[in-house]
């Protein structure tokens, strides 16, 4: 039985990727089992999925806990450790990263590949959710998929065009995946964060979940308050001295209401880099 | 015959639609929130002619379905853990009602989300059959089974088949898709009892008043017929498996890996999936102990599981619910079972998967290792927390 474990946010598509992978092994005559880990999770919340691949139908119904295979969908997740905590030895973790397999700092005894799974969402979909661009990566190399049998998983996910897109996702994919090589650091650095938990709130930091941070340009700024108003986390301040809005990042999760509020374009989203 | 790779909720959604049933009516609730939806869209694609009655409460939903249930439809409602709750009071007048209502109960838990048996466990009065459902394959077949139990003129009783939410609700996994034709031609379309009068005195009506008489007489009558679910059960597997080729156990039960075992855990739900798994590791390393999945809880497969405990030295019972104050329901209803026996198995009793807990395969060994130790004769603590 081959145990996979996905580390996304919700709505970078960790739950429907894995469910995608579970229709594609039963294509090739497997079993499978795709097992979300819901919880209250929102768009940006950390969140983790499971799959069972085996050869008989899936018995166990305990989440996964020794994957054979980590996948990332985000760029500031697969910074931490905790990605390839309880991996087994020998096991592969796939980031989503535009770093080279050999500079990733996670350390242990597993291999390593890493893919641009951002910018290809980006390029093909208009949008990050990382789920299918990462797909085609994971075919390559872990090689227990074809990569036929995840386009026609996703042509029975997503009819039409939409399906196309995402196929050309996996495609691209496919092809720029680097790796899998052996991890370079050998000695696993402390877990640090905790990141099967979803967590939101006024005392929580969410500045992780950020894939573009708005900037305000305080020249343009005309004062109208509308990004004050509009921010759904109250992560906007007003300077009541200065008549112009301040952000506070660390509540801010990079939803960017305020700079489509914005009447005179004064805030502009920057990708995270990663 | 099909396969699709699907949820939990999507079997269940699935089996309604095989079932042709007539009316459908359900309060959205996490986790049977995508029933509803599956529904709601089917309705929208006229996939079947089928009306979907939309609620403000499981109140309403419960007794939309009982009115359409006592004229004669095939009718399907869902919920789970609070909701299922506030229909109570609507439930007992279906029991009492004798209508062949079927519903899926996504188990919930009261204390958090996540799923623990405690929602239909606490409906037990309310004179329904119990039903719990290991997968999503099993969630399919076992709505199927339940039309044709509650529908039998020998039955006449509502069914809730309970099946876990999240790791089994929202959990994909391949799916056997029935053909149509045998689904049609296995259950055919529910024949109506010729007095649907709620108040004219018909011993096929136990409504509301039993026209005078005994009062008591209603009670017995429907005591008795949820005890003769049991052959009705049986017989509807044994059909079942001829028709559409799988079986889980004799209906009441389903016994894995029991022929040298013993020692037996007794499980229900999800959790026996993992039980599986471990009993197979553990009689690989020489361990006697198998599983005995309960599938019915009510009716309570009294005969089996005595039969069973005389080849036994040992029972674990596993309770994914408690009784405050009281304890496991499957653990002191099988205690009080056995009681006239002589030369009784040892029994231990096992609180698992409360509040959602998750129960690891490693759960099962330490419960296997100690059901085999006080079968011994070992001093073994008589209830566990796992």
């Amino acid at each position: 039985m081959i145990e996979i474990r996905f580390h996304g946010r919700g709505g970078q598509g960790a739950v429907t990727a894995s469910r995608i992978i579970a229709i594609a092994a039963y294509e090739e005559g497997q079993y499978s089992q795709a097992i979300p880990m819901y919880g209250t999770e929102r768009r940006g919340a950390p969140l983790t999925a499971f799959v069972r691949i085996d050869d008989q139908r899936v018995r166990e119904r305990e989440l996964v806990h020794n994957p054979d295979i980590s996948v990332v969908l985000d760029p500031l997740i697969a910074k931490q450790q905790a990605v390839v905590d309880n991996l087994k030895a020998g096991g592969l973790v796939l980031l989503n990263t535009q770093d080279e397999p050999e500079d990733v700092k996670l350390g242990g005894d597993f291999k390593v590949a890493t893919v641009d799974a951002t910018t290809i969402a980006l390029e093909t979909l208009g949008r990050p959710i990382t789920n299918t661009a990462i797909l085609g990566a994971f075919a390559k190399v872990t090689g227990l998929i074809k990569v036929e049998s995840i386009e026609k998983a996703l042509k029975k996910t997503f009819p039409g065009r939409l399906g196309e897109m995402n196929i050309a996702a996996v495609k691209r994919s496919y092809e720029e995946v680097k790796g899998p090589v052996q991890a370079t650091v050998k000695e696993a650095p402390e877990v640090k964060a905790d990141i099967h938990v979803g967590g939101y709130g006024v005392l929580k930091d969410v500045s992780s979940w950020r894939v573009f941070t708005p900037e305000i340009d305080e020249d343009k700024c005309i004062g109208c308050k509308n990004c004050w108003i509009f921010c759904p986390e109250t992560a906007i301040e007003w300077n009541e001295e200065t008549k112009k809005p301040s952000i506070r990042y660390n509540a801010c999760k990079g939803c960017g209401v305020c700079a489509n509020e914005c009447p005179v374009n004064a805030i502009e989203m920057v990708r995270v880099e990663a | 015959m099909s396969y699709e790779v699907m949820v939990g909720n999507k079997a269940a959604a699935t089996a309604v639609k095989l079932a042709k049933v007539q009316v459908a009516s359900a309060f959205p609730i996490t986790p049977q929130t995508t029933i509803t939806q599956y529904l709601s869209e089917m309705h929208a694609n006229a996939e079947w002619d089928f009306d979907f009655v939309n609620v403000e409460g499981e109140l309403s939903s419960q007794v939309v379905v009982q009115v359409a249930s006592r004229v004669g439809a095939r009718t399907f409602t869902c919920t789970s853990g609070p909701g299922l709750l506030y229909m109570h009071h609507p439930m007992q007048t279906t029991g009492s009602g004798r209508l062949p209502v079927v519903m899926a109960v996504v188990h919930r838990g009261y204390k958090g989300m996540q799923p623990d048996h405690s929602d239909l466990m606490s409906q037990q009065w309310t004179g329904w059959s119990h039903w719990y459902v290991e997968h999503a394959q099993e969630v399919l077949d076992s709505i199927l089974m339940a039309y044709k139990v509650a529908e039998d003129p020998r039955v006449r009783i509502p069914v809730a088949v309970g099946y876990d939410g999240y790791v089994l609700s929202y959990t994909a996994e391949p799916v056997e898709i029935p053909d149509q034709a045998l689904v049609d031609e296995w259950l055919p379309p529910n024949k109506p009892i010729p007095s649907i009068l709620p108040d004219e005195v018909d011993p096929e009506t136990f409504s509301r008043g039993w026209g005078g008489g005994d009062p008591q007489m209603p009670w017995k009558i429907h005591h008795e017929a949820i005890l003769g679910i049991e052959d009705v059960l049986k017989e509807t597997m044994d059909s079942f498996e001829k028709t559409f080729g799988r079986r889980y156990g004799n209906g009441m039960i389903e016994p894995y890996m029991m022929e040298d075992a013993d020692c037996a855990i007794i499980a229900m739900g999800t959790i026996a999936g993992t039980c599986k798994a471990a009993v197979e590791k553990m009689q690989k390393e020489g361990k006697k102990v198998g599983l005995i999945k309960l599938r019915s809880f009510i009716p309570f497969p009294e005969k089996d599981l005595t039969e069973w405990a005389k080849k036994l030295d040992g029972i674990a019972v596993v309770d994914r619910s408690i009784c405050p104050g009281k304890g496991g329901p499957v653990y002191g209803k099988l205690k009080s079972v056995l009681y006239e026996m002589e030369d009784k198995p040892k029994m231990l009793q096992f609180h698992a998967g409360l509040g959602g807990k998750e129960v690891r395969t490693h759960d099962f060994e330490m419960i296997g290792d100690k059901i085999l130790k006080a079968a011994k004769g070992e001093k073994v603590d008589p209830v566990t927390w796992v």
